[in-house]
């Protein structure tokens, strides 16, 4: 078999990861299928350039970035419509209404260190990212996956900076709750 | 702007403090609430292990 035919299947080996980071981030599955097509058709121009599996998925990953942003920034409109759940401020539920003291105090989660080398954690962390409303999980991975300011993505989705906070607020309310109840207060294994 | 804060809006400071920098009468107002609630202390410390688990997980994800 040719050096050649042996990329185009690495690459397509990868394509099932890349598309389901581009849904997580796009929440649209015809603009992941179209960030994920760009991104593997830029990386069949270099064949021969990436020295070994992990070092073809760093750059195909740096590429769909990109390329993700790109659809984000064609269909901002649509990317932004708020769904029910994106209105639903957790704010209510969290604190009194009157002297805006907590219902229930946050709770200790103790070491980071400890529940970071699970493995089990990040996969309930990202169910729980899987799970925020729409336009506010696509804010919130700009946030932390793709790594962008804030005047950046309001560029780029046209929102207002106010807009973005609240949405960001929301959305971390929200990832803390979930994670609260899926993880924290579930039974783990010692 | 009033220096004495509820918890909620504690809460919002904090959450924006990672997307803008705070002003020094309102970084001031967050340490003077922390030092009397152990809530809002709490609240913090989720959020920084918050900020570590996030980074964690970009490194995984985009290197791993």
């Amino acid at each position: 078999m040719s050096d050649d035919t042996d990329f185009a299947r690495q690459v397509e080996a990868l394509r099932p990861q890349l598309l389901r980071f581009a849904r997580c981030q796009l929440r649209n599955d015809a603009w992941a299928e179209d960030a994920v097509s760009d991104t593997l058709l830029a990386a069949l121009e270099k064949p021969g350039s990436f020295a070994g599996r992990s070092q073809l998925k760093t750059w195909l990953v740096g590429v769909l970035k990109h390329k993700v942003i790109d659809q984000l920034r064609r269909h901002a409109r649509e990317a932004t419509v708020l769904t029910t759940d994106d209105g639903e401020d957790l704010d209510e539920s969290l604190f009194e209404p009157a002297g805006g003291h907590w219902r229930e105090s946050p709770q200790d989660w103790g070491n980071p260190e400890a529940q970071l080398g699970q493995r089990q954690f990040f996969e309930v962390l990202e169910a729980c990212m899987d799970h925020l409303p729409p336009t506010q999980g696509r804010v919130f991975m700009m946030r932390e996956w793709l790594e962008l300011g804030t005047e950046e993505i309001c560029k780029e989705l046209q929102i207002t900076a106010t807009n973005l906070w609240v949405l960001l607020h929301r959305a971390r309310l929200r990832l803390r709750e979930c994670l609260q109840q899926r993880w924290f207060n579930a039974a783990k294994p010692a | 702007m009033k220096i004495r804060r509820t918890c909620r809006d504690v809460t919002r400071l904090v959450l924006e403090s990672q997307d803008r920098p705070l002003s020094g009468l309102e970084s001031l107002s967050l340490r003077l609430h922390w030092l009397a609630c152990s809530g809002c202390r709490r609240f913090r410390l989720q959020q920084q292990f918050m900020r570590q688990a996030m980074g964690r997980w970009r490194d995984d994800r985009d290197n791993g």
